[in-house]
Parts: C-alpha cells; sequence; structure tokens
C-alpha cells in the first residue's frame, strides 16, 4: 500500500497512531509517518478520525457503499 | 374510495403477459437501480429490528443473532462440496457469500504464510471488504460489531464448520469503514 501524509496538513495530534489495528504510523517530529505500509489492511479508520484530512491511500481496494443517503444526494447535486 | 381509483389500480396490476409454470425469470425485475429504493428500505428495517432486539434482550441480542447466523450458514453449505483443506473451504465460502460479501485471506508482514499458529491456536486472518451488514449499519448510525456482525459471524463458522467438518470460531481483530479484520480461529 502507498500512504502518503500531508505534512503540512497534519497537526500531529496522534490519532491515526492509535487507531490504526495493524500499528502502520508513528509520530516522528510531531507529523505522522506511515512506517509500516505493507501492513496496512484498508480498513480506511485512519481516514475517518484524522481531523485534519491529511491522509492519502493508494492502492487501496473501495468497499461497495450503499449507505449513501439518496435523497440527501440528489439535494446536494443541486447545490454544488 | 373513488371508482377511478380502483380502476387505477386494477390497471396497474393488470398485464397481457402470458405466464407458465415453467418459466424460470433468469433477471431480477425491476433492474437493480430501480431497486435502490427497496434496499434502503431492507437496510432502514433490519436496522430497526436490530436496535429493537438489542433494547428488548441487551447483551443477549448477539447470542441470539449468531445462533441464527450458524444455523443458516450450515443450512447453505450443506449443499457445497465438503473439503477438508481450509484453503478449498474458505474458496467454498466465498462462493456463497458472493454479491453480498467480499473477503481475502491477509496477513502482517512479519508472518511467513497464511496459516498462522500463536500460542496454541491456529488461525488464519481474513479482511472482509464488500459488506451488505457494514453498509446496514452505517445507513442506519449504528455501531459495527454489534448482533448484526454476529448474524455474520454464525454464518461464516456454520459455513466453515459444515464445509471442512472442524469446529471453528470468528473473532473481531477490528471495523472500519471500509473493511474489517476478523481471525478464523480452527480448532
Ligand atoms: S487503512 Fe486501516 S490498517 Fe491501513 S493505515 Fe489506516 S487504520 Fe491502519
Ligand atoms: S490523525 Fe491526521 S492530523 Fe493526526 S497525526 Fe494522524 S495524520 Fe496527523
Amino acid at each position: 500500500m502507498d500512504i502518503r501524509v500531508d505534512k503540512d496538513a497534519c497537526v500531529g495530534c496522534g490519532l491515526c497512531v492509535k487507531d490504526c489495528p495493524m500499528h502502520v504510523y508513528e509520530l516522528q517530529n510531531k507529523v505522522s509517518v506511515p512506517v509500516r505500509p505493507n501492513n496496512c489492511m484498508g480498513c480506511l479508520s485512519c481516514h475517518e478520525i484524522c481531523p485534519a484530512q491529511a491522509l492519502e491511500h493508494r492502492g487501496v481496494y473501495p468497499a461497495r457503499r450503499h449507505y449513501i443517503d439518496i435523497k440527501v444526494c440528489e439535494m446536494l447535486r443541486k447545490v454544488i | 374510495m373513488s371508482a377511478g381509483y380502483i380502476d387505477e389500480l386494477h390497471d396497474a396490476f393488470h398485464s397481457d403477459l402470458v405466464y407458465r409454470s415453467e418459466d424460470i425469470p433468469l433477471d431480477c425485475t425491476p433492474k437493480p437501480k430501480e431497486m435502490e429504493q427497496t434496499l434502503h428500505g431492507v437496510m432502514k428495517l433490519n436496522g430497526l429490528v436490530i436496535r429493537s432486539l438489542e433494547e428488548i434482550a441487551g447483551r443477549g441480542a448477539n447470542a441470539v443473532t449468531y445462533r441464527a447466523g450458524k444455523k443458516f450458514g450450515h443450512e447453505v453449505a450443506k449443499y457445497f462440496q465438503k473439503r477438508e483443506d481450509v484453503e478449498g473451504a474458505l474458496h467454498e465460502l466465498s462462493d456463497l457469500l458472493r454479491g453480498q460479501y467480499s473477503f481475502e485471506v491477509w496477513k502482517p508482514e512479519d508472518k511467513e504464510t497464511f496459516i498462522i499458529e500463536e500460542n496454541g491456536e491456529t488461525f488464519i486472518y481474513l479482511v472482509f471488504h464488500d459488506c451488505i451488514v457494514r453498509q446496514t449499519l452505517r445507513r442506519n448510525g449504528l455501531d459495527q460489531g454489534g448482533p448484526l456482525c454476529q448474524t455474520l459471524f454464525g454464518y461464516v463458522v456454520g459455513a466453515i464448520e459444515e464445509i471442512t467438518g472442524r469446529k471453528a470460531k470468528l473473532e473481531i481483530v477490528h471495523t472500519g469503514p471500509n473493511a474489517c479484520l476478523k481471525k478464523l480461529v480452527l480448532k
């Protein structure tokens, strides 16, 4: 897995370090560094928890999503 | 109720189709796109049933749904080829689950093989990617890992037991928004 952290965006909160079940990240100089990217199994919990949206995974399998609320999405499409 | 409305209803449910008992429908009707609302309805209903079950049965809800899933797994896998090798059994299982769940065997980078022996236990890590249960829970704002997940657990365990003839157990290692890691313990 190719994991990238936007160093400028990362606020060094360490939430991804704590939350990742595979211990992929380490905080180094107050920035998260993916030290074990090959241990990543693509759950994307880190994306959900990162307050800075600083993470990027390349090569992840995107699970099928059925839970998007159709009515909300229709409204959003009209607005955006 | 007006006569016009009743006529409209009759028209809506009348067709000129000739249906014979040997006519086996080969496609779903309507097209999947048109079934989105139905799918959402089913997911909402499932979520409500699970929430109510948890409210009434508390922690016992997990045992109920696990048992239901396990029975279902045994029932469905009865018609599948019996396999002694775990790899073959997992292959059968992925055929069984196709369309609703997809999974792959997985190992951390420090492990040599997919079948791992540790602390007297033999297990395999499974990463579940597509999962209708996860979709349902997130659709309803419910936590992952609760009674609805237990149904899937029971189902996998029941199917593996039926196919291999060995006792098995499934443990949650992690639940995520895009994939979940589970440990299939073989006995
Ligand atoms: S996707 Fe999951 S396993 Fe991969 S780095 Fe993020 S939290 Fe860890
Ligand atoms: S959760 Fe986001 S902001 Fe916090 S340390 Fe990790 S990458 Fe940086």
